[in-house]
């Protein structure tokens, strides 16, 4: 059966406090999750008065801040900064976004920064993705074609088939949305979840590919595709401003479509 | 290795052979598209039969009898509760298939969930038809 309370070595205890410096002008706090393999404890929140003066104006930039002048143990993935990468995927006042394109200004109280939700934790703010990464590799996102590409071109398409691309070769594989589906967390296991959906609608929309068939073969199953209950997680939680049940919703259209 | 018990690893199988597994069923789209078509055709149905309940409040029971009796009702009524079990079926399954991972009891709730829709479905058709027998045909 479905776990609905934490296993015992996951209830998160209380933390350590890191006061504000006397003298800070704008102070907020800054409730993070921190777990670590090497002791054996279990997970608790740390908090983090920082005075906001001193810090950027997303969230990346405060958990920078406290990285070098506060706590250097505090653990997460980041890079580009600026919503490219997808690195720095975790779930902050409760929605899964990435912690670079979220202002500190848009939490009104403490701002709660935990890893992406239901995923195994590496530590602290860092979640192991390997299983996600294995689902994506599992409907081969990747051009597939029989027919050579021009000798000496590439494959060309019409600007209309280009088109049917949009909304979906933006996706930055954060995984804030798959981890966000309760189906898939419940059936993470089966459930290919929807930033993988996407990627798979990607190529079945791709004018170039033409293994739409063998795709779509490969999602008609009661749980890898059609665990999906619509329940829009993803959508409202992409920071790329996706829609992953609408590709979702067009892989399903396109199974009934050639049913006749 | 009895101090490294918690350290053994059970499963090394890789990660993509795990994701890949059986393989697709290659079924899910007809359990979606009835689940939805089911519910599109419940709606007037349901409203017809809430409706018709409210029109014979009070009356005495071979009214209502009566009523049934009649060919287009027993027609409706008989839809009515065949694709609502059926739809209601379909429904449940869902609801196995998200929180019944075990495999075992996932077949025994299956079956049962399946079983009490055939058994509930058959006891409304014959009360429906015995109400439709019993009454002249009009």
């Amino acid at each position: 059966m479905v776990e609905f309370a934490l296993p015992k070595n996951s209830k998160v205890g209380k933390g350590r406090i890191f006061k504000a410096p006397a003298g800070s002008k704008k102070t907020k706090e800054f409730k993070v999750y921190r777990w670590s393999p090497d002791d054996g404890n279990n997970p608790v929140i740390d908090t983090y008065e920082l005075d906001l003066t001193r810090v950027g104006p997303m969230v990346l930039d405060a958990l920078i801040y406290i990285k070098n002048e506060v706590d250097q143990t505090l653990t997460f993935r980041r890079s580009c900064r600026e919503g490219i990468c997808g690195s720095c995927a975790m779930n902050i006042d409760g929605v899964n976004t990435l912690a670079c394109l979220k202002p500190i200004e848009e939490v009104k109280k403490a701002v709660a920064i935990y890893p992406l939700p239901h995923m195994p934790v590496v530590k602290d703010l860092i979640p192991d993705l390997t299983a996600a990464y294995a689902q994506l590799r599992s409907i081969e996102p990747w051009l597939k074609s029989d027919t050579n590409p021009p000798p000496d071109a590439e494959r060309r398409q019409s600007m209309e088939e280009r088109s049917k691309l949009d909304g979906m070769w933006e996706c930055i594989l954060c995984f804030c949305c798959t981890t966000s589906c309760p189906s898939y967390w419940w059936n993470g296991d089966k459930y290919l979840g929807p930033a993988t959906l996407l990627a798979a609608y990607r190529w079945i929309a791709d004018s170039r590919d033409e293994y739409t068939g063998e795709r779509l073969d490969a999602l008609e199953d009661p749980l890898k595709l059609y665990a999906c209950r619509t329940i829009m997680n993803c959508t409202q939680s992409c920071p790329k401003g996706l829609n992953p049940a609408e590709a979702i919703g067009k892989i399903k259209q396109l199974q009934l479509e050639r049913k006749g | 290795m009895a101090g490294n018990d918690n350290l053994q690893i059970q499963v090394m199988r890789s990660q993509l052979g795990r994701v890949r597994g059986l393989g697709a069923a290659k079924s899910g789209v007809e359990h979606w598209w009835v689940e939805r078509v089911t519910s599109i055709a419940l709606l007037p149905l349901t409203i017809w039969f809430v409706v018709a309940v409210l029109m014979h409040l009070g009356a005495p029971q071979a009214v209502v009898a009566h009523w049934a009796g009649r060919t287009v009702n027993t027609v409706l009524l008989l839809a009515l509760v065949m694709l609502t079990f059926y739809h209601m079926q379909l429904g449940l399954q869902v609801v196995i298939d998200d929180y019944v991972n075990d495999a075992k009891s996932h077949l025994a709730t299956s079956l049962a969930n399946k079983g009490a829709a055939l058994i509930l479905a058959l006891f409304a058709i014959v009360a429906i038809l015995r109400m439709a027998f019993k009454a002249p045909a009009a």
